[in-house]
């Protein structure tokens, strides 16, 4: 249980972030300056040598994720952070960690892409993030804060599904949420646990055995072990399911959205209700395990979904496997680095709300 | 009268626009250039400013630093600015 100071601060998102993973107990951080996460390097350089943990700036993203891989398989409390394009150069290092079954915690600062892209805020590392990413069969378990506050409590939430589930976690942010100032009440120190990491490789002990951390298993009947293993561990996770609704009891429009595009389609919901039309949303907070099981549910009581996004429709293809076809499920989405307003999904609702009523007529 | 005018430090501003929407006289855009960590940055784009100081109170970075002048006579502006 995360207990919280009761003083408020005023922090920028990744700041927040950045002083969280000190209170979770970090003990290495390995990173390189990207916009607009930089300032989580920024301030971990700053604390360092005051709060005793390592904080190395590699040569490169992909050094940064190796060298966290090292210290993972040394038990270590570790931590990376990039931004899309850094993160695309981590996914070799993510595969085999998750082969190797280590836990870490990897924030995705998301923005705008492909390519190097732009740095302002967009959720187009959707897939890459809770897909898979790299080669083979593996996910990350996926959170998706949408305010400062949750971006500092999933740091927490974050390293304990790590060491729980021994695989790679992520944080997918955007770079809004990165750059964001906002109230926010910080865990404290402490209150996350160290569990015992008997397979680390701290040195072999007389009378005990080796223990190799490693992600080459070269027969097939091996790797297909493994497999199972990480499958098993990946259904064991669904139960780590989270999300948020908002009045979703009595609406006729379902709205579904994460992140940022989840508090701009609050407002937007706030906005459609003034004007008569019964609109909820869903916020999934947990983007793999994803919550199917509670959109299935929903569902049957709404006459259509509407997804969105800062991307081209990237997780309205989850949504659409777990309505299934049973409802119409349309899409609103800015790409690039752009914003929806409240007003561009306010309109979509009103087109949709107006399709609904020629149908029923 | 008064006349006013912001400086903004450019290296620290991230573009949020913030100051844009609570400028009354609608007198802050965004640069075409950009700084270092990659911002298109906000600066002052007419001449029109009454040193009201909303934009310094939204900055989130505290970027912005706002002059204000009394303009009671064209000759006695460039005397004040002298004596300081």
């Amino acid at each position: 249980m995360i207990v919280h100071d009761d003083e408020p601060r005023l922090m920028k998102g990744n700041e927040a972030m950045a002083e969280a993973a000190i209170r979770a107990g970090l003990q290495a951080y390995f990173g390189y300056p990207i916009t607009p996460q930089s300032e989580v390097l920024e301030y971990l350089t700053v604390e360092a040598p005051k709060r005793n943990f390592v904080v190395l700036q590699a040569e490169s993203e992909l050094a940064a994720i190796n060298m966290v891989f090292g210290a993972a398989g040394a038990g270590a409390r570790v931590m990376t952070s990039s931004s899309s394009p850094g993160i695309s150069l981590m996914q070799e290092g993510l595969s085999y960690m998750a082969s190797a079954q280590l836990p870490a915690l990897v924030v995705n600062v998301n923005r705008g892409g492909p390519g190097l892209g732009t740095i302002q805020p967009s959720q187009s590392d959707y897939f890459q993030a809770t897909k898979g990413g790299g080669h083979g069969d593996y996910h990350l378990l996926v959170l998706a804060p949408s305010s400062v506050q949750e971006m500092a409590d999933f740091v927490f939430d974050g390293f304990r599904l790590a060491d729980e589930y021994r695989t790679p976690v992520m944080i997918l942010a955007d770079g809004a949420l990165g750059q964001m100032m906002e109230k926010v009440a910080l865990p404290k120190a402490g209150s996350l646990p160290f569990t015992p990491k008997p397979w680390a490789t701290t040195g072999k002990l007389e009378g005990h055995d080796r223990n190799i951390i490693t992600s080459l298993f070269i027969q097939p009947e091996k790797m297909e072990q493994v497999n199972l293993q990480l499958q098993e561990k990946y259904k064991r996770a669904q139960k780590e399911v989270r999300f948020e609704a908002f009045h979703v009891e009595d609406a006729e429009i379902l709205l579904v959205a994460f992140g940022l595009a989840a508090r701009i389609s609050q407002k937007a919901l706030e906005m459609a209700r003034e004007r008569g039309i019964k609109v909820g949303l869903l916020r999934p907070i947990t983007l793999y395990p994803f919550p199917s099981k509670v959109i299935s549910n929903l569902v049957e009581n709404v006459a259509s979904v509407l997804v969105v996004e800062m991307n081209a429709g990237q997780m309205v293809e989850d949504v659409r496997l777990a309505v299934n076809g049973r409802r119409p499920v349309s899409f609103k989405g800015r790409m690039g680095g752009m914003i929806p307003s409240p007003d561009e999904v306010v309109h979509e609702i009103e087109l949709i709300a107006e399709q609904h009523r020629v149908v029923q007529v | 009268m008064i006349r006013g005018t912001i400086t903004v430090e450019t290296e620290i501003c991230k573009g949020c626009e913030l100051c844009i929407g609570a400028c009354p006289q609608e007198s802050i855009q965004l640069s075409d250039r950009i700084n270092t960590i990659g911002y298109r940055y906000a600066l002052l784009a007419k001449d029109n400013c009454t040193g009201c100081v909303n934009c310094a109170l939204v900055c989130p970075e505290g970027a912005i630093t706002v002059y204000r002048q009394k303009k009671s006579s064209a000759k006695a502006a460039p005397v004040a600015a002298a004596a300081k």
